[in-house]
């Protein structure tokens, strides 16, 4: 017998602010949180934008200032995130069994940011100065671990290594569990801060990211036809998920339930989409079947959208297979053109957005989508937010290296 | 207390998340009377060898018990050099 799974508390630390009240203000005021970089100086990179968190972030009203420095930047935002959804979720740990609950984290290229620096240190001062956190502050496990270190939680605990559809696969997994009976309740998302010289090079030689340099917030514009690659962000978003009963029993508040998961690979390309959208289609038809609904009844599709040429296209091909002519029935958007793409951490701010969506019955707009792709057009909500009650709702997440992961959601 | 005394202590709670600074005198063993796990202190020894500019060998770290030790060597070593 298959459980019901609950959404019971919601975190949230991006470029557009620490919270979920916050996020949400931003994000359907239509406010872009792409700025120039301040977190390095990238005078030698051909990006110079980035999706930074404030400098108003403060992790001190959740972790001591001594831990803080044993915590790579991804760790103290995903910390924070996670703290956030806990409290929001009312429930009091450590719980009466500890091994009924779970921690899953997605992240795409963890401490990268600390290895970049201890690699200065192994070059400059030579090994024996090699700073002695610099493993558990580089590996991506050790979130799940700080999290469940944090609120006592022994169940099922790994972190989830997908690029950019990490946390969505760590949230699908999270839902699995719960669904199947293995844990009562779970702490899942993902975080990701790689904003540094390293990670905007790479991504810049990859000619992945957008260099629309002088107009920072007009950068991430997916979908439309003027689009120049995706704008790199920092960011967590975490999540309670709970099975219904022990949601219920408990008497908590019930944002939206997650109905349907489905994952699969195009096994095409080291950094390419298919073109045909396979996979991309596959997954979103395989969440559908987990909820057991038909497609039309998903109205609302929180995409992918990176705003890179090849994604956007192949994106819009995907939901048009899979939905046929209600494709164009949908209303669609890209929050990333708002948020920029925090990789690993974006499938589960995502998340958040569109629970938030079925919630609120608003679905935010996609920010610069001034003249669309003839090769783009669906229905993306351009630029403005817009009204809609909606009963089922769809999160995309796809990763370099193939992978494609589509969550369902139900309002309560 | 001396200025690298000062300084030792500084370190010391800054790596001790637990520890409350005015707690921390120059006759508190670092491990029992402060709590230091090892991890703790491979983290003061990376930090004391950044301040002072010099090397810690893993010996001199067995041999060391209080904060009136970590002062002891430094000044040692500050004095060969």
């Amino acid at each position: 017998m298959r459980r019901r799974v609950a959404i019971t508390g919601m975190g949230l630390v991006t470029c557009l602010g620490t919270g979920v009240d916050e996020n949400w203000n931003q994000l359907t005021g239509g406010h872009s949180g792409i700025r120039p970089i301040t977190l390095f100086d990238p005078k030698r990179c051909q990006t110079r934008i980035a999706g930074e968190v404030p400098s108003e972030f403060d992790p001190m009203q959740y972790v001591l200032l001594k831990e803080l420095r044993r915590l790579d930047r991804h760790q103290q935002i995903g910390l924070v995130a996670a703290c956030q959804a806990v409290e929001a979720s009312g429930f009091v740990f450590p719980p009466a069994d500890p091994y009924r609950y779970a921690v899953i984290i997605g992240s795409g290229i963890g401490g990268l940011s600390t290895i970049e620096a201890g690699y200065e240190v192994l070059r400059e001062k030579g090994p024996k100065r090699m700073p002695p956190m610099m493993i558990p502050m580089a590996v991506i496990n050790l979130l799940p671990g700080l999290i469940a270190m944090r609120f006592g939680l022994k169940g099922p605990n790994f972190g989830v290594v997908n690029a950019c559809a990490s946390s969505a696969s760590a949230i699908g997994e999270a839902y699995r569990l719960i669904a199947s009976g293995s844990a009562d309740m779970a702490i899942t998302g993902g975080a990701e801060a790689v904003v540094g010289e390293f990670a905007i090079s790479a991504f810049n030689a990859l000619r992945a990211l957008s260099t629309r340099n002088d107009e920072p917030a007009k950068a991430s514009r997916p979908f439309d036809r003027d689009r120049d690659g995706f704008v790199l962000a920092e960011g967590a978003g975490m999540l309670t998920l709970e099975s219904l009963e022990h949601a219920k029993n408990r008497g908590a508040n019930i944002h939206a339930e997650i109905v349907g998961y489905g994952a699969t690979s195009d096994a095409y390309h080291v950094v390419m989409p298919d073109p045909n959208g396979a996979g991309a289609c596959q997954a979103m038809r395989l969440a559908i079947q987990d909820a057991g609904i038909e497609p039309e009844r998903v109205e609302y599709i929180n995409a992918h959208g990176t705003s890179t040429d090849l994604n956007d296209k192949t994106e819009t091909l995907a939901i048009k297979r899979s939905f046929g002519k209600f494709a164009y029935k949908l209303s669609i958007s890209s929050t990333k053109s708002m948020t920029g793409h925090a990789l690993g951490a974006a499938g589960a701010i995502e998340a958040i957005f569109t629970a938030l969506t079925l919630e609120r019955g608003i679905i935010p707009g996609t920010l610069n989508l001034d003249s669309p792709d003839p090769e783009c057009d669906l229905n993306y909500t351009p630029k403005v937010m817009v009204k809609r009650s909606v009963e089922y709702a769809m999160s995309n997440s796809f990763a370099f290296g193939g992978q494609n992961v589509s969550l369902l959601f139900r309002r309560t | 207390m001396d200025d690298i005394e000062k300084k030792i202590v500084d370190l010391v709670a800054e790596v001790l998340v637990d520890v409350n600074k005015e707690n921390i005198r120059l006759d508190s063993k670092i491990v029992e009377d402060l709590g230091a796990e090892s991890l703790d202190i491979y983290d003061m020894v990376a930090l004391l060898e950044d301040e002072f500019g010099m090397e810690i060998s893993d010996e001199e770290v067995e041999k060391i018990r209080t904060v009136q030790d970590v002062a002891d060597f430094i000044k040692a070593s500050q004095k060969k050099s």
